[in-house]
């Protein structure tokens, strides 16, 4: 394990040192002094742990394919945005559009989430220990987004495939989104991905598995259909 | 009896329209760009002042008239540097058939130019053919990758297009095939509406963080183009500079697209003319005109055309439809095909029915056989060289020994208007109106 301290660096210099260090071969960088900068841990290829001591700014884990990012912290706009694979952990909240467009990978917020979160998501799991902020999961394609408090308006809306669970409620659901029946399996599939990814602690403050609300797209925007002009005339 | 007559407001065509969408309950979509007669003023609107008597003329095929383009002079540790000013606009695939993104960017790389990637990402065949490749970031993210970006020799962050500003692409069901589905992370066979909004920022401000994140993802070696529809270009064209751009590009309303709305393509944006007049004196006025680089779009034909933006302050120009009319693009050829679409040659505007008789705007494995890639490349070699050489002719009556000193005092107008737009005098007279 190596520490880089950011004091004194610019952003620059301290992905650098980042990058460096792991090309190095070093398994674990903690970085300390982060002062919620911008952009840190970017474009990181490697299988590495890098722990940033603190808050961090916007897009912090962005463009990622394989690394393990922890933020003690909270974390600002674009969370992991397109991220490949990799797993990001924020133990604080996170800014608006957390997982935007991600492709893959893991990415857990064990505070609150801000508005617009996994949107334009494309594959992954995403998870919110506590609430979310309006039009979550917006334009969503692929993976699976799970928030175990309350969501807040738009939920769900104009989603392709992505699938989401809610454990508290949900202020209003988007455009096409729909609440679809938990069977035992899926309840059974939630809970391992909760219990894997969420500490004992948290997990056990929680919803059941079962109980968390299933929304998933109702389909009637994926073609234009004329017949369902007033849910276009909404939605656009 | 009295002589019968249309109203001029309630045209036949608008009649036509009009009960189209009342039977249809549809609006229109289309490909291709604006069918508009042109009634503002073109590139056409200009005609340069080659030398006689005030300016000493260059041989025109003997002395040298340098083409080179260098590109993202600004930031980038490494610029681009083309052989010519013209480059080819990103155009998906998904909206363009593989066999054309491949011809593109073979033919581009042979001429020494460049290609852009487009909606979806990069195809690796696209890569392996380029000579220098733009890779798009847009609002969809389709197809983001960050393997793809750091093989690119630029990023180009499109915040708009000019056919369609403030709005996002559009992919008809018929388009998404199981390989574009794949590609995009879509289901197959929807009718893919694009964001018209990047996920992860909005405003000029979070723009100019998303930059350096384009920047530290790359470290800082390739230049990033900011990619403009073509609206409020003069404060547009200030806030990407703002944001860090080493190259700004600007997509006049002539541009072309694959599908979208119809009244996007006819009733919305700037003018290319205008647009380049707009985004010249916004770089003068914040003083980076020269440090960061202006690319223009939208409807250019020729050398022609690419000389006068040219001359009114771009340093290279993008062609999208003309390359695909090198391809092939409304030949008659394939006539009954193009009937079946309710087309005809000259007057097909259906990429977006997927049904594209000449292989282009298709994702058909039949239809896409009929562009070849060996022979299409070279329709586009040739096209790019051409209109290389009719800029270099341009230049040198200027008495240019380079393309780029071309200067709007090398022309003047043909109307009015455009005086009052380009800052050039008026034909037959020495004065620029409205200055």
């Amino acid at each position: 394990m190596v520490e880089i301290d950011a004091a004194g660096r610019t952003t620059r210099e301290v992905n650098r040192a980042i990058r460096q260090r792991i090309a190095e071969s070093c398994k674990e960088v903690v970085l300390r002094n982060p002062g919620a900068r911008h952009n840190l841990a970017v474009a990181i290829l490697e299988d590495a742990h890098i722990r940033i001591a603190g808050s961090a700014g916007y897009y912090c884990g962005g463009l990622i394919d394989g690394p393990s990012i922890e933020v003690e912290g909270s974390a600002g706009w674009g969370l992991a945005e397109s991220m490949l694979s990799g797993t990001v952990r924020v133990h604080g909240s996170a800014g608006s559009g957390a997982a935007a467009a991600v492709r893959g990978g893991t990415v857990v917020i064990h505070g609150d989430a801000a508005a617009r979160l996994g949107v334009s998501m494309k594959g992954g799991i995403v998870i919110v220990a506590g609430n979310c902020g309006y039009m979550a999961g917006f334009m969503a394609q692929k993976g699976t987004l799970i928030v175990c408090g309350n969501a807040g308006e738009a939920f769900a809306d104009s989603m392709y495939a992505t699938v989401c669970y809610v454990g508290g409620e949900i202020a209003n659901l988007g455009t096409d989104a729909v609440i679809a029946p938990i069977d035992a399996g899926e309840a059974q599939q939630l809970e391992k991905i909760l219990s894997t990814h969420l500490p004992a602690t948290l997990r056990s403050t929680k919803p059941a598995a079962a109980d968390f609300k299933k929304v998933v797209a109702g389909r009637k925007l994926w073609n234009f259909d004329k017949r369902e002009w007033r849910t276009w005339q909404e939605a656009l | 009896m009295a002589e019968l007559q249309n109203s001029a407001i309630f045209a036949p065509r608008v009649i036509e329209e009009i009960q189209a969408k009342a039977e249809s309950g549809l609006y229109a979509i289309r490909g291709f760009g604006t069918l508009r007669e042109r009634r503002w003023p073109t590139f056409d609107d200009l005609t340069f002042l080659p030398c006689s008597l005030t300016r000493i003329p260059l041989e025109g095929y003997r002395e040298k008239c340098s083409t080179k383009t260098v590109l993202g002079t600004r930031f980038a540790q490494k610029p681009i540097q083309l052989d010519i000013p013209v480059m080819i606009t990103g155009m998906s695939w998904g909206a363009l058939s593989y066999n054309a993104k491949v011809a593109l960017a073979r033919g581009a790389a042979a001429a020494g130019s460049s290609n852009t990637t487009g909606d979806g990402g990069m195809l690796k065949a696209e890569r392996d053919n380029s000579r220098t490749l733009i890779y798009e970031v847009l609002p969809s993210r389709y197809g983001i990758n960050i393997h793809h970006m750091r093989m690119a020799d630029a990023i180009e962050l499109t915040i708009g297009q000019g056919a369609k500003p403030g709005t996002g692409g559009l992919l008809l069901g018929t388009k998404v095939s199981d390989r574009i589905a794949e590609q995009r992370d879509l289901p197959i066979g929807v009718d893919q509406r694009s964001a018209a909004r990047h996920p992860d920022f909005l405003g000029p401000d979070d723009m100019i963080i998303k930059v350096e994140e384009l920047r530290e993802a790359t470290d800082w070696q390739i230049p990033i183009f900011i990619k403009l529809g073509a609206s409020r270009v003069y404060d547009d064209v200030k806030l990407a500079a703002k944001a860090g751009a080493d190259v700004i590009v600007v997509d006049g309303m002539e541009g072309g697209t694959g599908a979208s709305p119809a009244i996007f393509q006819e009733h919305t944006g700037l003018p290319t003319l205008a647009a380049v007049c707009e985004a010249r004196s916004a770089l003068q006025d914040i003083g980076l005109y020269g440090d960061v680089q202006l690319i223009i779009a939208g409807g250019i034909r020729d050398g022609v055309d690419a000389a006068k933006a040219m001359a009114l302050g771009a340093d290279a120009c993008y062609i999208g439809t003309a390359s695909l009319i090198a391809l092939n693009c409304n030949k008659p050829m394939y006539e009954d095909d193009y009937r079946a679409i309710g087309a005809a040659p000259y007057a097909c505007h259906h990429c977006h029915t997927g049904r594209c008789p000449v292989g282009i705007t298709t994702q058909d494995p039949e239809l896409m056989k009929r562009l070849e890639v060996e022979d299409g490349a070279e329709r586009v070699r040739n096209f790019l060289q051409v209109m290389t050489l009719e800029i270099q002719m341009l230049a040198r009556s200027c008495g240019k020994s380079d393309v780029h000193h071309l200067e709007p005092e090398d022309m003047a107008a043909l109307s009015l208007e455009a005086s009052a737009i380009c800052g050039v005098p008026l034909v037959g007279t020495r004065k620029v109106f409205g200055h």
